[in-house]
């Protein structure tokens, strides 16, 4: 709604501020809303699928006539289209700043869905006390105490001296219970749980990086390669070794054959290609299973 | 056999060098790790290194956006990848910093990225104070603009109209608390993404990709991204969708490497440092902090990198001995 009303061009999507029209599209948007909300509580479970299936073509339908229909070229703002077709290209364009702020709401109820989802199986956990309970209470009261803290520091800093708060030394209690939550835990903990990888690559390197076929030794030396032209300072002794050999012999050619030269033409050629290989391949896939979940094709979803 | 005497033992056979070299326990392969990557940290090493391309390129795109201008940091990464996109984040704040460029600030990769950013600049912030350099001042020199839950649909909104996807963000403005974001001096006239010289992404994660997607050809896009993305990005690079990018500690290294010696700049031996055909001179900033994460850390990329090459190189010397063994 803030997209509507705070919107300086006028156009279908965004009607002037305070007028009539406005106020005919929020009413009837909240009619809407609360109708269909009470239909799809009362509606059997048999005919939600239409209704789910409607929505997700239209919603789709959207965003493929975003790209497939002709855009106008150069319209300016206080500009009327010409004919039918440029007129429908400027309305898919003006929906889509209000188009972008439905899916970003629509997104950030699944933060909502998620916290309902915590609490109910956590607080059921607690009651109950079933097994593990006391890292459930860990849990929500960690939760309850990085929201409190969060939003204490967010007002802290909603006043007109809100700005002197980026400097440490203007914090008060809510910014530094904010900082130690946030930056002094959380965030600390984020990145311990993504260095264990580095313990699991050493321990796959060692026991499963084996050379049992002529495949596998390319993709080893390939990959050794790769690795020790990372490391500057041996990429550094092969430069210098090279040099040597260019002017004991005089022959320009062995340039060619520095480890970062080598590595360099491996990236190029094999690696990029074989990566937009991949990619092209993933796309693909991608656009069948959009086509497929836009057409209500795909059932393994569940059932709505 | 008496009743107090002691049970015989089966002799154990003594292990053989292929059996040792293949059942190495994992608790001795982490320990080594550990201090291999610890160690490194406490000795003070300057590792030789030559840039690459992408990271030159990245360097000289961020020289080359002019003095006031404003442009787009999409802060798409969170501390669990801090070990390479904290230091290439600071880097590229340090530049634009250094050269008065103003930044927004928007994040579609993780809810948490838009305060990670705010406090990293708060650090930088605290730096240049120290320093008696200005502060970079938030609202006049930078904006954030928050976090896009949608980031297909944000990035979408922006190659449309950035003005309407940013509508109703706001930050705070000096005297005036939480204001629209438009209403800063730095977004004024900036309603297309064509009105930005310039977006770079910081990345841990497919934002990149996304970017790319809907923004090519709109506006320059430069990445910094973590080494393990850096053969994927590689691929835009190579097809000019995107004009420069640093990956991992070796880009980030080699970012710090540029920002002390410049490019084609001449050192106090006389010697240029790094050469590059592509470009003219284009200065560095010697003797400030430019040493940050990259020279610390990559010494302890090389130490990490010798050691997986010496466990893959025992791990198939114990295999072979085997193989021939049983032969």
């Amino acid at each position: 709604m803030n997209l509507i009303l705070q919107s300086k061009t006028v156009n279908f999507w965004a009607q002037p501020y305070g007028s009539s029209t406005l106020w005919a599209y929020l009413f009837g948007a909240l009619i809407f809303g609360i109708l269909v909300f009470v239909g799809l509580m009362f509606m059997p479970a048999q005919f939600r699928r239409p209704v789910v299936a409607f929505c997700t073509f239209i919603a789709g339908a959207y965003w493929v006539l975003l790209y497939a229909w002709p855009a106008p070229i150069d319209l300016q703002p206080n500009e009327l289209p010409q004919g039918p077709v440029e007129g429908v290209g400027a309305w898919l364009k003006d929906a889509n700043p209000v188009v972008v702020g439905m899916t970003g709401i629509i997104t950030a109820f699944m933060l909502g869905l998620g916290i309902f989802s915590l609490l109910s199986i956590h607080l059921r956990k607690i009651r109950r006390q079933q097994r593990d309970w006391p890292f459930s209470v860990v849990l929500l009261v960690s939760m309850v105490a990085m929201v409190s803290f969060g939003y204490a520091d967010y007002f802290s800093r909603q006043g007109p001296d809100g700005t002197k708060l980026d400097l440490q030394a203007n914090w008060g209690l809510a910014n530094y219970g904010r900082d130690l939550l946030f930056d002094g835990l959380l965030q600390q903990m984020d990145a311990a749980m993504f260095s264990v990888i580095a313990f699991y690559i050493l321990s796959a390197a060692y026991r499963a990086f084996r050379i049992r076929s002529v495949e596998a030794t390319i993709l080893l030396s390939t990959a050794l390669l790769v690795m020790l032209s990372l490391m500057g300072a041996v990429a550094y002794i092969s430069e210098q070794t090279i040099n040597g050999l260019v002017s004991s012999t005089g022959n320009d050619f062995f340039l060619n054959f520095t480890l970062t030269e080598v590595a360099g033409w491996v990236r190029r050629t094999f690696e990029t290609s074989s990566l937009r290989g991949i990619a092209f391949g993933v796309g693909i896939g991608a656009l069948a299973m959009g086509l497929r979940i836009w057409l209500s094709l795909e059932k393994s979803g569940g059932n709505a | 056999m008496a009743k107090n005497d002691p049970i015989p033992q089966p002799i154990k056979p003594s292990m053989s060098l292929a059996e040792k070299l293949t059942s190495l326990p994992k608790f001795y392969l982490y320990i080594i790790l550990i201090f291999f990557s610890s160690a490194p940290l406490f000795i003070n090493v300057t590792v030789p290194n030559k840039p690459l391309e992408s990271s030159i390129d990245l360097y000289a795109t961020l020289m080359s956006v002019k003095p006031g201008e404003t442009v787009l940091v999409a802060s798409d990464w969170t501390n669990s990848t801090r070990g390479e996109s904290w230091g290439q984040f600071n880097s590229v704040m340090r530049i634009l910093m250094r050269r008065g460029v103003n930044v927004v600030l928007y994040s579609t990769g993780d809810a948490q990225a838009p305060r990670v950013a705010q406090d990293s600049i708060a650090k930088l912030n605290k730096e240049r104070l120290a320093k008696g350099e200005p502060e970079y001042k938030r609202w006049e020199n930078f904006v954030s603009v928050g976090f896009f839950s949608s980031g297909e649909a944000a990035t979408n909104g922006m190659a449309t109209n950035v003005k309407a996807t940013f509508a109703g963000r706001k930050d705070f403005a000096p005297g005036r608390g939480l204001t629209d974001v438009y209403e800063s001096p730095i977004l004024k006239g900036r309603e297309k993404i064509e009105n930005f010289p310039l977006l770079i992404v910081i990345t841990g994660s497919k934002t990149s990709n996304i970017t790319v997607e809907r923004l090519s050809g709109k506006v320059p896009i430069a990445f910094t991204v973590t080494g393990v993305m850096g053969p994927e990005t590689g691929n835009f690079y190579q097809s000019g969708q995107i004009v420069g990018f640093a990956s991992g500690l070796k880009g980030l290294y080699d970012l710090e490497g540029l920002m002390e010696n410049g490019v084609n700049v001449p050192g106090k031996d006389g010697q240029i440092v790094i050469k590059s055909e592509k470009y003219p001179k284009i200065d560095g900033f010697p003797g400030q902090p430019n040493a940050g994460q990259g020279s610390r850390y990559y010494p302890t990329l090389h130490f990490a990198v010798a050691l997986l090459i010496l466990a893959v190189i025992i791990g198939n010397v114990g295999m072979f001995l085997a193989r021939k063994g049983a032969k």
